[in-house]
Parts: C-alpha cells; structure tokens; sequence
C-alpha cells in the first residue's frame, strides 16, 4: 500500500544520501604523532604532533573516541579542551615502548620512551560531538 | 706268577682309568669355576666399603635426579602458559614522582602520573615479552674497576587499563591492568 506522498521509500534514500554526504563532507582526516620521556621516574619531554592529511588515508577504522564540540572547534581546540580523555584513547590506541636502564657500579638511572607512530586519524565534526576514530 | 701278571695288568689299567676320570673331573671343575668367576665378575667390582660408598652415592644421585624432576613439574606448573581459547590477566603497580619545578599541586600530579603510567608500561612489557640483560665488569689488578649492567625492554603495548591511581607525598603509584588472549600472539 502506497502512502500520501507517493513512494515513501525513495524519499527516505534520498534523505539519507543527503545525511551520510553531508556527514561525509565534515569528516577529515588527521595526522597524530605522541611521545613522552621519562627519566629516572620523572617526566622530562612529552610532545602531541597533529596535522592534516595531504593525502587520502587507507585503512579501516578501529576503536573510537566522542568529545564535546563546539561551533567552531577545530581539532586542536577538541584535544586542548579535553587532553586527559584524549591522551587515555592514544594510550588505548597502543604505544610503542622503548625502556633502557643501566646501573654502573650499584647507581642505577634509566630512560622510558612511549612513542605513538605518526598514524592516521578519522574525524568526524558532528553538531555537539566529534568522533575519532584511528584508521589502521 | 700268571695271576701276579694278570694283577698287574688289571691294576695299570685301572690307573689309568682312575686318571683319566681325575683329569675329566679336574676340566669340570675348572670349567665351572671358570663361569662362577665370570658370573661373579659383574658384582665384585671393588672392596667391600668402597662399593658401600658408591652404592651411597647412586641412592644419592637417584634421589638427587627425582628431586630435580619434581622442582621442575613446580616451575612448569608455576609459570603460566597462555593456552588457546583463554585469556591472562596481568596486574601491575607503576611508580611516578613528580619534577621540582612545578607550578601548582595539579601539575605535579598530572606529570607524576604520567611517569607512572609510562613505569606500568614498562612492567606489563617486562613481565610479557622479558627483558634483555647485558653485563659487563671490568676487572684491572685483580680489582673490580668497573661494574655495568644494562637492561632493556622494547614492546608494543595497547588495551592496557588503569584501575586505580593513588598520589601520596610526591610519589603516584598506577595500578594497571591488560587482559592477554591468545589470539593476539597468533601469527
């Protein structure tokens, strides 16, 4: 049976293609890079790299992460505003660890290097929420 | 005179007689002497109280060697195999102190906290993946000049989950958890 409006279903496609390529439109890609030292169980250097991707990124999506956003909020305005969530979601993400410990004659010192490999993020600038998701 | 030599006759040939029955017993009882000692030679191998020594240790290398079995059954019992189909959890308490020059309470909690997870990073890879050990000594007029041991760990580590967080008198301790499955070692 056909509703008032004709074929209910053909609109309903049309309506979704409009939402997914407007969806599609506010998607970006990212480039993240983290990596903090610790020595002798003190934190001397941590530094969070992002930048757009020149270049189309391959890969599927994995875990992701939702933070607040607000109108105009660029990404690094997002991981500014919420650094411990997002630094949590980079540690869930995996990182890469290098631990060097040397003890000469009975004094011991040592170095720890957590490393995130610049990889490829998915962002997705939704109304009140931005998802992140990274492309592996 | 007839019977003397007849007698005699008789008599040489029963000499000779008796002494072949003589040698033939005299080869028996060689011969059967002969296996008694090559029987016997398996078991007569030392004096009397040094055979009782070795006899000692060979009860003592017997119990040794069962020994030394059971301490490994407990060792291969002890150390935990991640079998298929099932999952490990691994537990570990990371420590972190904060810097000198930090400008507020808040900081130093942060940064401490950070040395701390970055500390029970390095124990899960430790107790996951081991550590490589490297010593070295230098010894110059018979004296030790120099002592140098250098361990190191490299590993990629994700999923782990910090369950509690505590910071008490500028050191912060992280308590983290990761769950291992089999099949995330599956080549």
């Amino acid at each position: 049976m056909r509703s008032r409006d004709g074929n209910s279903s053909c609109s309903l496609a049309i309506c979704s293609v409009i939402l997914l390529n407007s969806l599609v439109l506010n998607a970006s890609e990212y480039l993240i890079s983290y990596r903090y030292i610790v020595k002798d169980m003190t934190l001397h250097n941590e530094s969070l790299q992002i930048s757009h991707a020149m270049k189309p990124c391959q890969g599927k999506i994995h875990n992701s992460i939702e933070l607040p956003l607000k109108n105009d909020d660029t990404i690094n305005d997002i991981v500014k505003k919420n650094p411990h969530e997002f630094i949590d979601f980079i540690h869930k993400v995996g990182l890469h660890l290098k631990h060097q410990e040397s003890t000469k004659n009975a004094q011991n010192s040592f170095t720890t290097i957590l490393t995130l490999k610049t990889t490829c993020f998915k962002v997705d600038f939704n109304e009140n929420f931005a998802k992140i998701s990274p492309l592996k | 005179m007839k019977y003397s030599l007849v007698l005699l006759a008789l008599f040489s040939a029963s000499t000779m007689m008796a002494a072949d029955v003589v040698k033939d017993t005299q080869i028996q009882t060689t011969k059967v002497a002969e296996t008694k000692v090559a029987e016997t030679k398996v078991t007569v191998m030392c004096p009397a109280n040094e055979c009782k020594k070795v006899d000692d240790l060979e009860d003592k290398i017997v119990s040794l060697e069962s020994k030394l079995g059971q301490v490994t059954q407990k060792a291969q019992e002890q150390e935990k195999v991640l079998e298929k189909n099932r999952k490990m959890l691994i537990s570990v308490i990371g420590q972190g102190v904060a810097p000198m020059n930090t400008s507020s309470p808040a900081q130093a909690y942060a940064l401490a906290k950070r040395a701390a997870v970055a500390d029970a990073y390095r124990l899960v890879a430790e107790k996951v993946k081991g550590v490589r050990v490297e010593g070295q000594d230098v010894i110059k007029n018979m004296m030790v000049k120099r002592s140098t041991v250098r361990t190191s760990v490299s590993a990629m580590v994700k999923n782990a989950n910090v369950v509690e967080t505590t910071f008490k008198e500028g050191l912060c301790e992280v308590e983290m958890e990761i769950l291992l499955a089999h099949s995330q070692f599956a080549q």
